[in-house]
């Protein structure tokens, strides 16, 4: 065996570590059909919804969901106790959708091997945690968005009218909007400690992300702001009599569950094997 | 300087100790056949050096440093139980992601240097789900090149190559070996394709290991015997037992050990009127040097 040098190691910063990996899963949601399917499907549901307003026949039993076309993206008031699909049926489906999304892109990193190659390689647990919870807040958003275009689509379709003030309604996408981080980190933790379990971690993040839990305690407790510290809760007190509050109390929720469950995903990465 | 540095390394699953106190030192630049059996730990070990598992017990040091240490880590390449990539990818899309995993400044060019490397550069465009068993495995050892591996753990690489594939293997391994300085380890069951390669080994049984040695250590402990087949099996025993100390029969055959002028058997044997219906020149490799090792381990 001939004479070797010992090779040189240079340690990659936090920075280029996190580059590194949101390089890798940017370009994973990029090159897969699953996430232009999911924008397609969050632009689709709120165009099917509204237009079914057009269905609705003067004396029949079918009845429009709302009148006003903006009530497709938030309610007029924080709604935590709901009373009929109306009340339900706003932008917070995103995150439904989006914790289906995030398990199916968490599911096949496992399923398919990958995340061994990320583990063998630099990548740390927290920064798998942080990208993975990153890249779904930015597919959530986008989905906020393709939502808030089928949702005008088909209030326009259907001819309804679009009453709202200019800022609470700013206010209340943006609020959807930042909730997005929550969310993803949320479901990015729930598919972490589920890794070996895909039918699970798909079923609780839909549970969790359909709000059942802060519906039913709404139920008992009422319309209280209480629920606004859940993520939720501040996803639906984002509303279209939203102020620049709400949108900071929705930032400052959003943040803190992420952190929350960015640590608690680390730890548990951290404490047991990969497979 | 060694590469690994592996003591009293212990790993449970629900209990029961896979890996029950392993030590393990694998030299810079070696090529490191890694033997057992069955369920001996060898994978494990590896999942463990990678960072897939957490020990229960015990150290690992690469290059002198903790296996955690994200320097070290970042020039690790592994191929474990298969590619690890994405099936609806193709095997291009499959090796960028690994390309930005490793910061990789020209991912393009270095795509195909590794595709070229495992003679597949063809293929980039094909999705992986459509990949033989072994355009698998050679895909899996791109993805392990790269980013300039210095240490490469292979687990079972071999396994599902043809012929042809076994050699380009063999032909890279030495080459990155020799070119690179890039240290291997790797098991695999097929110990002869193994013997041609390695420069040391590693035999583990049990979760422990029982031997470590170098290839020319092996070479030293691998016998050569002659193999004979005479008219006379026993009578032609006794006669070559009263001038070469080793003589036994084996399966209808006579093997006189430790003996490399040939010659002096076959003139031992005719002046003592026998007739010599075979005979064989054979040395001991490794797979019959780890059986042997192996039943004597079993009957201690």
């Amino acid at each position: 065996m001939q004479t070797v040098l010992a090779p040189d190691f240079a340690s990659p910063t936090l920075r280029q570590r996190m580059k590194s990996m949101l390089g890798v899963d940017f370009y994973r949601l990029f090159h897969t059909p699953m996430f232009y399917i999911f924008l397609a499907i969050a632009a689709l549901i709120p165009a099917m919804v509204s237009s079914m307003g057009m269905m609705a026949e003067p004396g029949g039993t079918a009845a429009a969901l709302f009148t006003n076309a903006w009530n497709i993206v938030a309610a007029d008031t924080p709604l935590y106790v709901v009373h009929d699909i109306g009340e339900y049926a706003n932008m917070n489906m995103v995150f439904i959708f989006g914790g289906i999304m995030v398990s199916i892109f968490i599911g096949h990193d496992y399923r398919s091997g990958y995340v061994k190659q990320l583990f063998t390689t630099h990548s740390h647990k927290s920064d798998y945690m942080l990208s993975k919870s990153l890249v779904c807040a930015f597919a959530m958003a986008c989905m906020c968005g393709t939502y808030l275009l089928g949702g005008i689509a088909g209030g326009l379709f259907s001819g309804m009218a679009f009453h709202a003030r200019v800022f609470p309604l700013l206010f209340a996408i943006l609020g959807k909007v930042v909730m997005s981080l929550g969310w993803a980190s949320l479901y990015t933790f729930l598919n972490v400690i589920l890794r070996r379990q895909f039918g699970v971690s798909i079923t609780s993040s839909f549970v969790l992300g359909t709000g059942i839990p802060i519906i039913g305690a709404a139920a008992l407790v009422g319309n209280s702001p209480l629920l606004n510290v859940f993520l939720y809760g501040s996803s639906v007190n984002a509303c279209l009599s939203s102020t620049i509050v709400t949108l900071l109390t929705c930032t400052l929720v959003s943040v803190v569950w992420a952190v929350i469950y960015n640590a608690l995903g680390t730890l548990i990465l951290a404490r047991s094997d990969v497979y | 300087m060694n590469a690994i540095e592996i003591t009293g390394l212990k790993k449970s699953f629900h209990g029961l100790y896979v890996l029950d106190g392993l030590n393990m030192t694998v030299p810079l630049g070696a090529i490191y056949g890694f033997i057992g059996e069955n369920g001996s730990g060898k994978s494990t070990t590896e999942k463990l050096i990678c960072g897939h598992l957490v020990p229960s017990a015990g150290h690992i040091q690469l290059f002198g440093k903790s296996y955690k240490d994200a320097g070290i880590r970042a020039r690790v390449g592994a191929l474990i139980e298969n590619a690890g990539c994405f099936p609806n990818a193709t095997i291009y899309q499959n090796l960028m992601m690994q390309a930005i995993n490793l910061n990789l400044p020209r991912p393009h060019e270095d795509i195909h240097r590794v595709l070229k490397i495992v003679r597949m550069e063809d293929g980039a465009g094909l999705k992986f789900k459509k990949c033989s068993l072994g355009m698998k495995q050679r895909i899996g050892i791109a993805m392990a090149l790269l980013g300039d591996p210095a240490l490469l753990i292979l687990d079972e690489p071999i396994n599902g190559l043809d012929t042809d594939g076994m050699r380009i293997m063999r032909e890279i391994l030495t080459d990155i070996t020799q070119s690179h300085g890039c240290t291997v380890l790797i098991s695999s069951h097929i110990l002869g394709e193994l013997e041609k390669i390695a420069t040391h080994y590693g035999i583990i049984r049990q979760g422990k290991m029982v031997q470590e040695l170098t290839a020319t250590e092996m070479e030293g402990r691998c016998r050569t015997f002659t193999t004979l087949k005479t008219g006379d099996i026993q009578r032609a025993k006794l006669d070559l037992q009263k001038l070469f100390p080793d003589v036994r029969e084996e399966g209808g055959e006579l093997r006189v050990y430790d003996v490399n002028d040939t010659e002096a058997i076959v003139r031992h044997l005719l002046d003592n009127g026998h007739t010599i219906q075979l005979l064989q020149k054979n040395r001991i490799g490794l797979e019959e040097y780890y059986i042997e090792l192996m039943s004597r381990k079993e009957g201690a």
